[in-house]
Formats: structure tokens, sequence, C-alpha cells
């Protein structure tokens, strides 16, 4: 138990460092990403550009329990006051242009990989949900994830299968709300890890995806301003995505064979070499 | 054999092929762990996460259909398996039942092989520890525990059986011992199903199926909470209206839930409630003339139960008898008996009374778990026949199972006391004759005496020997009687009382964890389970299902099947004449390609040939006798499950999705539209049953005044020995709760997490309350879930069962509470 009250504020603490850092990145635009010249030396990882450090923004703490606490009374009068003052008003603009570049380290993108395995038991895992929860509706989920949002204190991912209805049949909340947290007994189950990446058919190529589009059918949703930064596209003004990078049949499961099947090629005879 | 290599080929066709590695591999790696150490320094991480290794770690993941091993749905999964290990789980997009999608335990069932405490060896009660056997001495103390008293022997199944599994123990019982003292947990969980459907059609299992969900446009759920406990199917309905389609939704339920709040309607009933609302809905259909004529003329008669000889023949009845006796039955009459306005009556006989809309009824536990079962069961088919709602795409009466393989392990291979495979009964001579004449047995062998039905069984057993406790040794294999019977301080925890004078019985489990039930067992057999084994199984929709061992088993954990055949061999080698077919041959001799048998009792040998497949093929000829007719192996291989009766057509095996219904069903001959062709009157219709309203078994009163229901929870299946070791589903669930309604907690002066003592007059239980929370219990009702071994509801529940299919009722109990000081 205190073991894990011990993991748990560390993972907070970590939380907390990390949306100052993904936070800080949607500020600052960044040099044109690549040159034409196609470096055979270069790996998938490394593709990757450099960044420049974040700047820091100010961040709500959230409580143990990952709730914001409620602002008091007198706390909000000030506010009102404030929010009503034209300066305010001007820094309610968003301060992410959606069509700048996106430039990714590659130790951006592991930790967005590694904020995403939190609360995922394997790669493909429906994530647990890491708030309190409305135990008897989905309403209250699709009233902020139905669009996704990102705030100077949250990162709402965007829904990517809107199509279905029944949130908590698959999202259970990372944390009992109800109950104290027991882990009833110890697992030794190790999930499959996340790829940093798809195969690329040559340095350059584009990768292919290396999940599945099912339930995950709008790129944005993850790739897109709502994502964690570092597995945003470096490319947010192209929307074709499915153009360039291809799904995996395997992972698709379209196909209950994936070895392409071909006509029997032209028979060629040679004179010469026939038999008797 | 062959199999296998399909098997294998299939693997390498699913392998995702990577890249070849290249020079530069070493160097990536190792930017890689380097950018990672650097950003888990910045990050400040030290709580434990995923290793991250690289695009790598999609290599070399088999993929590879499964069953997922938890409820009666019956979704499929692809299971990825990376290094001997179970690592990935994904929806199967070529499943019909699921299409790609699952519930978030369905997500997690790879984890439930992976719990730290998975039992490995075989464990001898020595006082009050155990000590580590061989798997000799395990097999040769319950040879010993058999051939010392055979007739006392009983065998306690489960619903989560394979197939093969529940075959070959009703062969080894009922053909090998001639002893049929074997039950399976269903009989606490769908009984009054089957006593429904053979009362109605002559034959068990539903005529529709998942498709209807797809064409209704009304969803009746009588107590029925899909939300959570069949949440892919309900996904089904409601994901439809995302897509623009029109689906009314009714809710008849003793609480609200999360399936309430995505339906239009709301009919809060109390316990019982059904039997009324049935029965209103049929008086008015007939008062308003709405029933449907031709339906009713053409195909249907009518009966009542016959009190004198109660059996699920009952006696004929005319129209006008029917009529009379629905009579007393007006909306008001009905509103005063169930607690639902006469309006809410009158809405759903318009809805049945309009031939234009497509009506699915789904139940499972609310209707089943019910001291009145096989009547609600009856009535509820009898009101979508009176009104014609029955045998084209989304009209179906549908009652959904709980376990994976209740239908297929349980009813169709018939592993209860009074049944043989292929709906069959030992109380049939010619029934008994073609089990003897497939078994290869000499005439005489099976018993005609049904064995003890669980409740009997367990009772039995709780009975001292000199009282008249007949039953002296259970084996218990895939399931947890000692939380999930009724009333366990009478039925099971008596085994545990040194003083009450049970030491001659002996309780043997075969099972993965340590259970409530391996607490009081004498001997522990360690099982392996679901992907570490291969197995059959068939859910709620006739939908038989097959996949391959792709895992080892932990240990030595060995499979159930091989164990009960270890024994049924040690019995043989000692010359219990039961174990050898009338030819002197082993009961389970399977023979090789070349004609030698092969010795599958050895578990060094188990594996040489597929022992699935040889015991499918040799009950699959039982499935012809009442058209449930089943494909050969090979076809289960290459499919998502198929839906019997399947029959071969111009070379093709074809599965059936509406039974008794022209066009769909090929048993229906042709010109005859709906065809019962099992009906018990033997004349091709199938029976509308009256039943009255008759009250709860326990009702509250002064003393005990509260109405305590109980029920399962979406993260946790059933009794949450696999599910509560998941953490991701542990976390979200840790433990059980009381819910309550906040004017009962106002008057006992009870907040979130106060503890209560709950008592019956058979046991209590301290928990605390959830006010408000899952689910919204009515005033004066507690509801508590059953998944929690520490916090045991069925301490308090009531053993009453229905008449006909002996199935308890856990969903009416009367208790009182009291506030625990903190």
């Amino acid at each position: 138990m205190t073991t894990d009250r011990t993991s748990n504020a560390a993972l907070l603490t970590a939380f907390v460092i990390m949306s100052v850092a993904v936070a800080g990145y949607f500020t600052g635009l960044q040099a044109p990403m690549n040159s034409n010249s196609v470096d055979s030396e270069r790996s998938p990882a490394n593709q990757l550009t450099e960044s420049e450090e974040p700047p820091e923004v100010g961040v709500v703490p959230a409580t143990d329990n990952g709730v914001i606490p409620a602002t008091d009374y007198s706390e909000m009068v000030r506010m009102t006051a404030a929010r009503r003052t034209p300066d305010d008003l001007a820094s309610l603009k968003s301060s992410i242009d959606p069509l700048a570049e996106i430039r990714i380290r590659p130790e951006d993108k592991l930790m967005a990989l590694q904020q995403r395995s939190q609360n995922r038991a394997f790669n493909g895992a429906p994530p647990t949900v890491p708030h309190p929860i409305d135990q008897q509706s989905d309403v209250s989920c699709i009233a902020c994830h139905r669009n996704g949002a990102v705030t100077s204190s949250l990162l709402i991912p965007k829904m990517s299968h809107t199509m279905m209805a029944n949130c908590t049949q698959c999202h259970v909340e990372s944390e009992p709300r109800h109950l104290p947290s027991v882990v009833f007994r110890e697992n030794l189950f190790t999930g499959l890890p996340a790829p940093t990446g798809g195969p690329r058919a040559f340095p350059g190529a584009p990768p292919q995806m290396p999940h599945t589009t099912w339930m995950r059918s709008d790129c944005m949703s993850c790739h897109g301003y709502s994502g964690r930064h570092g597995i945003r596209t470096t490319h947010p003004w192209r929307s074709n995505c499915l153009q360039c990078h291809t799904p995996s049949a395997t992972l698709e499961q379209t196909l209950q064979h994936t070895e392409p099947q071909f006509l029997p090629g032209p028979e060629i005879s040679n004179n010469q070499n026939n038999g008797p | 054999m062959k199999f296998r290599e399909l098997r294998l080929k299939g693997q390498l066709a699913m392998s995702f092929d990577s890249e070849p590695m290249d020079a530069a591999f070493d160097r990536r790696q190792f930017i890689r762990a380097s950018a990672m150490a650097a950003a888990a320094a910045v990050a400040g991480i030290t709580g434990p996460a995923l290793p991250i290794l690289g695009d790598e770690s999609l290599t070399g993941v088999n993929w590879e259909k499964a069953p997922c091993r938890f409820c009666g749905t019956g979704c499929h999964v692809q299971v990825g398996v990376q290094g001997g290990k179970v690592v990935a789980v994904a929806g199967d997009r070529n499943a019909e039942v699921n299409k790609g999608l699952l519930c978030v335990k369905g997500y997690h069932v790879g984890a439930a092989l992976y719990g730290k405490d998975r039992l490995r060896k075989p464990l001898l009660r020595d006082g009050n520890s155990y000590r580590e056997i061989s798997w000799e001495t395990a097999i040769s103390t319950i040879a010993d525990r058999i051939q010392a008293a055979p007739d006392r022997f009983a065998f306690y199944g489960s619903g989560q059986w394979t197939i093969p599994e529940g075959y070959a123990v009703q062969k080894f019982m009922k053909g090998g011992l001639s002893n049929n003292h074997i039950d399976p947990n269903a009989r606490l969980c769908m009984a009054s199903a089957v006593t429904g459907f053979l009362a109605t059609y002559g034959v068990d299992e539903p005529a529709g199926c998942y498709d209807d969900l797809d064409a209704c446009d009304v969803l009746i759920m009588w107590g029925n909470n899909p939300a959570e406990m069949h949440p892919v199917l309900f996904s089904r309905v409601i994901d439809r209206r995302s897509r623009g389609e029109n689906v009314l939704l009714i809710d008849i339920g003793t609480r609200r839930t999360r399936t309430t709040e995505a339906c239009q309607h709301y009919l809060e009933m109390k316990g019982h409630g059904d039997l009324a609302i049935a029965n209103g809905i049929a008086h008015l259909l007939i008062k308003n003339g709405t029933w449907s004529r031709k339906f009713v003329d053409q195909f249907c008669s009518f009966k009542a139960p016959d009190d004198a000889n109660p059996n699920l023949h009952g006696k004929a009845i005319t129209f006008e008898d029917y009529k009379a006796l629905l009579e007393p039955y007006t909306p008001e009459h009905v509103e005063a008996l169930s607690g639902v306005s006469a309006d809410k009556i009158r809405m759903l006989a318009d809805l049945f009374g309009n031939p234009s809309l497509k009506i699915t009824s789904l139940w499972c536990m609310g209707m089943n778990q019910h001291t009145r079962g096989t009547a609600i069961n009856s009535m509820v088919h009898g009101i979508h026949l009176l009104s014609g709602h029955f045998g084209s795409p989304g009209n179906a009466p549908t009652s959904l199972t709980g376990q994976p393989s209740a239908c297929g392990t349980v009813r169709e291979v018939g592993t209860l006391s009074h049944a043989l495979p292929g709906g069959m009964v030992v109380t049939d001579a010619q029934n008994r004759a073609k089990a003897e004449e497939l078994w290869r047995l000499p005439p005489g062998r099976i018993q005609e005496t049904p064995g003890h039905h669980t409740v009997k069984m367990w009772e039995s057993f709780c009975t001292p020997t000199d009282k008249g406790g007949d039953i002296s040794t259970i084996w218990v294999q895939v399931t947890n009687p000692g939380q999930t019977l009724p009333n366990l301080n009478k039925l099971f925890n008596p085994k545990g009382d040194n003083k009450a004078g049970l030491e001659d019985k002996f309780l043997i489990v075969s099972d993965v964890y340590p259970t409530a039930t391996t607490r009081l067992a004498d001997l522990i057999l360690p099982s392996a389970m679901w992907v570490e084994k291969n197995g059959m199984v068939g859910n709620s929709e006739r939908r038989t299902q097959q996949w391959f061992r792709m895992v080892d088993p932990p240990g030595e954990a060995r499979d159930d099947c091989w164990q009960t055949i270890a024994v049924a061999r040690e019995l043989f080698n000692r010359g219990v004449e039961g174990m050898k077919d009338r030819d002197g041959q082993f009961l389970f001799d399977i023979k090789n390609g070349d004609g030698a048998p092969v010795p599958i009792w050895e578990w060094e040998h188990y594996y040489d040939t597929n022992v699935d497949e040889h015991l499918f093929e040799e009950y699959r000829q039982f499935t012809r006798f009442k058209h449930k007719d089943l494909a050969p192996y090979g076809e289960y291989v290459k499919a998502r499950g198929l839906r019997w009766p399947v029959v071969e057509s111009d070379g093709q095996w074809q599965e059936t999705r509406f039974r008794f219904a022209e066009g769909f069903d090929p048993y229906v001959a042709e010109g005859k539209e709906i065809q019962f062709y099992h009906s018990s009157t033997h004349d091709d219709r199938a029976q509308i049953w009256f039943h009255p309203w008759i009250a709860p078994a326990e009702l509250p009163d002064n003393d005990y005044p509260f109405m305590l229901s109980t029920g399962r929870v979406l993260e946790h299946w059933h009794t949450g020995s696999m599910t509560r070791r998941i953490p991701e589903l542990s976390r979200a669930m840790p433990g059980a709760y009381a819910e309550m309604h906040p004017d009962d907690a106002a008057v006992y002066r009870l907040r979130n997490a106060d503890r209560i003592r709950v008592e019956s007059r058979r046991g209590s239980l301290i928990i605390p309350v959830w006010i408000d929370g899952r689910g919204k219990p009515p005033k004066g009702t507690l509801f508590i879930p059953f998944f929690d071994e520490t916090l045991l509801v069925n301490d308090l529940t009531l053993d009453a069962v229905d008449p006909f299919s002996k199935q308890p009722d856990y969903k009416k109990a009367a208790v009182r509470i009291s506030k625990v000081p903190s």
C-alpha cells in the first residue's frame, strides 16, 4: 500500500512536470524541418529534429485524486472582474497556431509514449480514465472528449471513435473514487510496448501505421493539436493521412490471408532446353 | 495433426513481417535507449511503466483467434503472443458477434493468465496447511476416493468447461461410473431459461440470435443490465442510434443502472412484478383484439400448470380458458402487483399489439434467478407468440447466458444431473440406449434415476453421512461454489467447521487461482486455462467456437480434461469395469492416424494428438437427435464460430440464424412458414403458457425490512478470481459495496463509505455503503455485487429454488441493516 502511494505520487509529479514541458512546446515556432537531401545514414528515430527548450507556463496543480480544486467565492469575484478587462480577453486567444510546423525531438516522442503507457495495460489496450467519472451516464464523457481541447493545464484527448456511445464499456477509472484503492493480487502480465514508429521501406519513406485504424479512424485525435506533443504530426497542413501512411493488413485484420495472391506468370518455353 | 499444421501456417501468415534489421540497428537502439533515459530523467519517472522498445516490438507477435474467456456473449479476440506469453489483445474484426469491439474485461483478458499467485503444484491438505504432491499421488488419491464409494462421488462442473472437457466428464460419470451425480454451476445461472424453452418449444435454446439486435425497433430488457453484463451486445444496439437509426429501449428492472440511462422508458418493478406485467400484456392483447390470430391459430396451443401433476407438460387449455385466466390481470391490478403504472402496461401492450414493429426481448439473471423462473421465461415467450413477434429478424424472445459455454457444454453436452448429450435425458430408456450405443457400452450401464441437482448435491455434501448426507466426495472443476452457492452457511461453509461432523467428506478442486472454494478443499489441482489449452465453447446464440493452445500453462498446471482422463485411466488400470466399453477398450481410447493408441493419460503425450478434435467428433454424433447438428471440427477452425444447426448443403456447411423459420432453418418443411418441429404436443405447435402471479419466496417484514438483490458489475466477471487479479480492473472496482437509496441512508444516518451490518435469517456481512453509486436501488432495497471473495453476499441469500428448474433466487432476500460504528 505505502509503496503504491509513493509511486502514485511520483507519477503525478511526473505528469505535472511533463504537462509543463508539453504545453511549452506548443508555443515555440520552429525552423523549417528538413532539407531535401536524404541521408541514408539517418534512422527514423534521428530524423526527428532538435527543438529549443520550452518556456515555462503556469499549471494548476492537481490534488491527490486528480481533481482540480474548486475556486472559492472570494477568488471567483476577483477573477470575474479580471476577466472583464479587455487586456485579459486578448489573452484568451489560443497561443497555438494549428498550422504551425511541429518539431519533435526523439525524447519528446519517448516521453509521449511513456505518458500514454501510464494508463494502458499494453499497446492497443483501451486507456483507463485518469479522473473521476459519472458512474451512471456517458453524457459527461462526451461533453469534453467529443472535440478535445488544450488548456493551460489540461490536455483533453479527442475521441477517435465518435460512433460509439457506451464509453464506460471499455474505459474504466484508473483509481477507484468510491472505495480505497487496493490492487487485489500482484499480476505478472507484461504488455506489448508501444512502438516508436511504424516500419519504413527506406530512410525517408513514409512510415506504415504501427497500429490499427479500428477505433482510431480520426488520426487527429492523437496526432493533432489535442494529442501529446511527442506524437503530433510534423506536417499538420496535410490532411489526407492515409494517402502516404498505409495501414498494416495484419493489424487491421481486414484480410484472412496476408500473403498476396497472383495469377500464374507467363509460361516461358525455351526450345533449346526442352527435353525429349 | 493436420490442424496443428494449419494453425502454424496461420501463425506465419498472421505474423508481422518487419523490415530486415540493418547495420544502423545497434546505433538506433543506443540512441533510443539514451533518449529514453533522458526523457525519464526529465520526467522524474520512478513508477512502473512499459519498456519502450521501438518498432521491433511489433515483430515476432503472432496473432491468433480465440473466443474471450469471460461471459456468454462469445466475442472473439485476437490474441497477441510473443516469447511464449500473451502480450496484447485486440477485438476480432472478422467476428460477427463483436465486429472488432470488446469490453474492458475482454481487452484485459490476457492478463488473467499472469496473476502472481497462479496455482502451480497439486496440493494436499495436511491439517490446516497443504503440502505439495506429485500428479501421480493426486490422481491416485482421487481414484482411491472414487473406488471407496463410487455412488457417493459427485462431479460439480461449469458453464466454463469447454465442450470436450464437459463431454469427457459426462461420459466418465454417466457412462463410466454409472453415476448421475454430475451438475454444473449453470444450474445457478440459466436452468430456468432451459425449462422455459422446453415448456414452450419442446427443445432448448433460443430461436433468434444477435442479428435481431441489428433489426429490432423495440428492445425490451427484462431485469437485465446489458450495459454492464453484455456490453458488446448493448453497444451493438445503442451504436445504431449514432448512425441515425431509431430504437426504442425499455428497461424493466428493480433498480436504475447504466442500462437505464440509455433507455427511453424505465419501468421500475417490485420483485416478481414481471409475472404480473407479462400477464397484463397478454390480457390487453386479447382485450384489444391486437393478438395475432393467424400466428396463434397456425402455430400455437395453450397450456396452464397442472397442480396435481406438476411438470413441464402441464395441462392443455383452450383459448377461452386462457382468456378467462387472464381476466383478473387488468392494468390497474398489474400496477398494484408490480409497482409499474397502468399506463406503462398499456404502452407495452400497444407495442406488442403493433405488428409492424419488430420487438426483441432480452433477459438474463433477473428472470432466471427467480423462484418462478420457468413461469416467467415461458410467459415472455408466450407474449411474443401471442402477438406474432416471432420468427423474423428483429422479432425474438432471447435469453442471454453468463458463461462462455453455458449453452455449449451444459445445455448441449447435457452436463446436468438428468441429461445426456444432444438434448437427451436419463429417464428415457430409448435415450439411454442411444447413448450406450454411441459410447459402445453394455446395455443398462447408464442409470435411470437423475442425480442430485446443485443445491441438493451441496446440501448432501454438507450433511453428515449418518444423517443422510449421501455425497462424500465432490470434484469441482472450473468454478467457485464457495462464493456462488446461495446460503453458503448451509451449502458450503459447514465443510470448514470442525464440529459439523463432516470429517469423512473430501473436496477436490481444480482451479487456476486460490479461491473461496479452494479455501476448504482437501485436494487442490492446478489447471491450465484459456489459451494454455485447446478448447471449444458455445455462446448464447447457438454459436460453437474453437481455439488452439497458444502458450504453456505455468508450473505443473494441466488441462482439466487431462485430469479427468488420467483419473479414468487410473481406475481402468485398477480393473474398474465401468472404465471399459463393451469390448474391453478404455472409455477414452484414442488412436492416431496409423491405428496405434495414443497414451493421452500421460501428460507428456496429451498433446501428441488433438484430444479436443477426437472428443468433439464423437460428441457430434449426438447432436443430430434434436436437430442441433454441429459441423466437423475443421469447420470451426476456419470460422469465428458457427450457429447450429450447421447443415451441409452443396458441399458447404451452412449455419442457421433463425430457428423454426422457413428460409432460415433447413429443418422447416417447405411451405410451413413456421414449424416447431420438436413440439411437446407433436403437432409442430409451440405452447403459450398461463402462469399466475405468485409472491417471492421471502418478502421484507418488520424484522427484516429491506429487499436485497445481488448481481454483477462491468469490471468483474462473476467471482472475480480472474478479473480481480488484473490491475486495470481491480483498481477501477476494488471491492464490494452495498448500494442503497439516499432516503434510506438518511434514516440510518449513513454517508458514503460508512460500514453497515447487513443481516438476513441466514447470515450477516459488514460492508461499506455507496449511495447513488453505480446503480440506484429504490427505497427499501439494497444491491450488493457478488464478485468480492472477502465480502460474500451469498452468506445472506436464500436457497429456495424454482420447482421445475431447481435454480435458486439470488435477487430477493429479506435483510435488515445497522450502522457499524467506525
